[in-house]
Parts: C-alpha cells; structure tokens; sequence
C-alpha cells in the first residue's frame, strides 16, 4: 500500500503543521484506491487513477496554507498541547488545595531535619484521574504521542517548580547553611523525589492508557 | 460561455449538492464525493483537488463543522456536518437554482433538450 500521507504532502508541498489536512486527503486518496482496486482494477492502475485526484492541486494547497495560516499555528498548539496542559494544571492545584483545605494530612515518610520525604496518597490518586483527564483532552485531538507526554510534563512541572519554592522555602532559608555546605545535593534529591517524581509518576499513570491509543491516521 | 462563469456555476451546483447531502447526515469527503457522483449518474464529479477548497471554504464561511471520528471500518475520518446557518444557506441556495434553470429553460428549452 503506498504511503499517501507521503504522496499527499510532496504532491501539494504540505509540512507538519498541515497534518490535519494532510491525514484528510491521505485517507481520501486510499479509499479511493481501494476504491478501484474493488473494481477490479490492478495495483498500478488503481494507484494511476488515484494520483489523477491530485491534478491541478495548486488551488487546493492554496487553501490550505491559508487556512492554517488563518488558524495560526498558536490555535493549532492550542487545541493539541497548550489547553490540556493547562487544565491539567488547573486540576492539579485544585486537588492538591481541596485535601489541604479538608484535612487530609500527607504521610511523614522519613525526615531528617529539614529534609522531608512524605507520601500524599489522596492527592496521587486524584492525579491519576488528572492525568488520564489530561491524557483524554489529548487523545481526543488525536495529537502525536509526543505531544500527548507534553500535555502531561507541564502540570509536574509546575507543581515541582511551586512546591519547591513555596513549600520548602521557609525550610531552605532557616536551614541554609547546612544545606548549601552539606545536604544541597541530598535535599535537592528528595525535593526532586518528593515534587517532580513522584507526582509525575501518578500524572503520567493515568494518563498511559491514552498515550498508546492510536494516533489520527489514513 | 466563459472559463471564469463555468468555475462559478460549477462551484454554486458543488456547494448545493454538498449542503443538500449533508442536510441528510454527516459525512466525510470521500462519501460526499462518491454520493454526488453516484447520485447524479455521473453528472458531477469531484476529484480531491476540487471538493476539498469548497469544503474548507464552506466551513471558513460557517456552513459546515468537522470533526474527526471513526468511520464503520474503524478508521479515522474527518465528518463534516451542517451547521445552522449552512442550514440556513439551503433554502436560498435551492430557490436561486431553481429560478436559474426556469430562465435558462425559457430562454433554451434546456429541460426538454
């Protein structure tokens, strides 16, 4: 079977960010040769006759660099990478300030002076859901697996970058010369651990069930 | 008659027959291509290059709305669908055709040729 994303791109001088409209017409095209083949057509008569679509393409390549020029390139970002991330930040900090909120108490997993290792289950879990939340926006745009492990980077990210700051800066300051002389690699260790790994982990759980689903395709 | 006159009336009968196979259900652009063809015994026929500008512009324009789903086969394709205002456009659309082959009919006979 020929590759019509590759004929379909070369044929109208398409690149990635015409995707959409290059897995479009891919996916016309080998109907269409199916199409003939069903007809009783051979190979090379059924792809001839389907290459015959793609004469005097020049106003439909036209039409869609306009088209995407018009959408701009942000709006496509958008809709693929920028409003999952983002609302799966959104949901992440949201959780994590619903169980502070309600009392729910992180467990102390081991401590020495002012490095803490501790495990937040409730707040693990909803990241899951948030992940798989995150995972399904994704999917749903049919984005790369590429993209759709971008969607979920940001929000660990995020959260590590906060918490790192705001949680266990008071404990920084007041511990400073001790950190900086003996434990910064150590500490930095467990913040790493504690704020990027561990909910990237729960993040990235959630949402592997739509990470493997399958990509837009002809 | 000339080549800039043939374009329009061929891209005004395409916009109908789009919006009046979409009127009917959501399709995609190989259904809606095969459709015309087999509807009209051949009559219109739209090739890739030809129906996918009036698509993308019927949609810039509001009359029509995509959205990618899998077809009965499983397969991903992208479903076009009238929106209000596409729906709004039929009507018009039928009564201009209408008043065009009557003159043309007056003028020509055409529907007796």
């Amino acid at each position: 079977m020929p590759d019509w994303k590759k004929i379909v791109s070369k044929h109208l001088g398409l690149k990635h960010i015409h995707e959409e409209a290059v897995c479009e017409l891919a996916a016309h095209l080998e109907e269409s040769y199916e199409n003939h083949r069903s007809r009783g057509l051979t190979e090379a008569n059924a792809l001839a006759e389907t290459l015959q679509e793609l004469e005097n393409c020049d106003v439909l390549a036209k039409a869609i660099r306009r088209r995407n020029s018009e959408e701009g390139l942000m709006n496509y970002r958008t809709r693929w990478l920028w409003l999952p991330g983002m609302i799966m930040m959104l949901l992440a900090s949201l959780s994590l300030m619903v169980f502070v909120v309600t009392g729910f108490r992180e467990t102390l997993i081991w401590r020495a002076g002012p490095i803490v290792l501790w495990f937040y289950g409730p707040w693990l879990a909803s990241l899951m859901i948030v992940g798989a939340a995150g995972g399904f926006l994704s999917k749903r745009e049919r984005a790369s697996i590429r993209t759709r492990l971008a969607v979920v980077a940001p929000p660990a990210l995020l959260i590590a970058i906060c918490m790192c700051i705001f949680s266990d800066l008071s404990a920084l300051i007041s511990h400073l010369n001790m950190i900086l002389n003996r434990f910064w690699w150590f500490y930095l260790t467990i913040a790493v651990a504690n704020w990027l790994v561990v909910p990237g982990s729960a993040l990235l759980l959630g949402a592997a069930p739509f990470l493997w689903a399958p990509q837009r395709q002809a | 008659m000339t080549k800039r006159i043939r374009s329009k009336i061929a891209r005004g009968s395409g916009e109908l027959a789009i919006l009046s196979l979409l009127a009917e259900r959501p399709l995609y652009g190989f259904e809606i291509a095969k459709q015309i063809g087999e509807r009209t015994g051949g009559a219109l026929k739209f090739t890739l290059a030809s129906l996918y500008p009036l698509l993308y512009d019927m949609e810039k324009r509001g009359w029509l709305e995509a959205q990618w789903q899998a077809n009965d086969a499983g397969r991903d394709r992208r479903y076009y669908r009238l929106t209000s205002a596409g729906r709004r456009q039929l009507a018009p659309l039928r009564e201009e055709w209408r008043s065009f082959f009557h003159a043309l009919d007056a003028l020509a006979g055409v529907s007796h040729a």
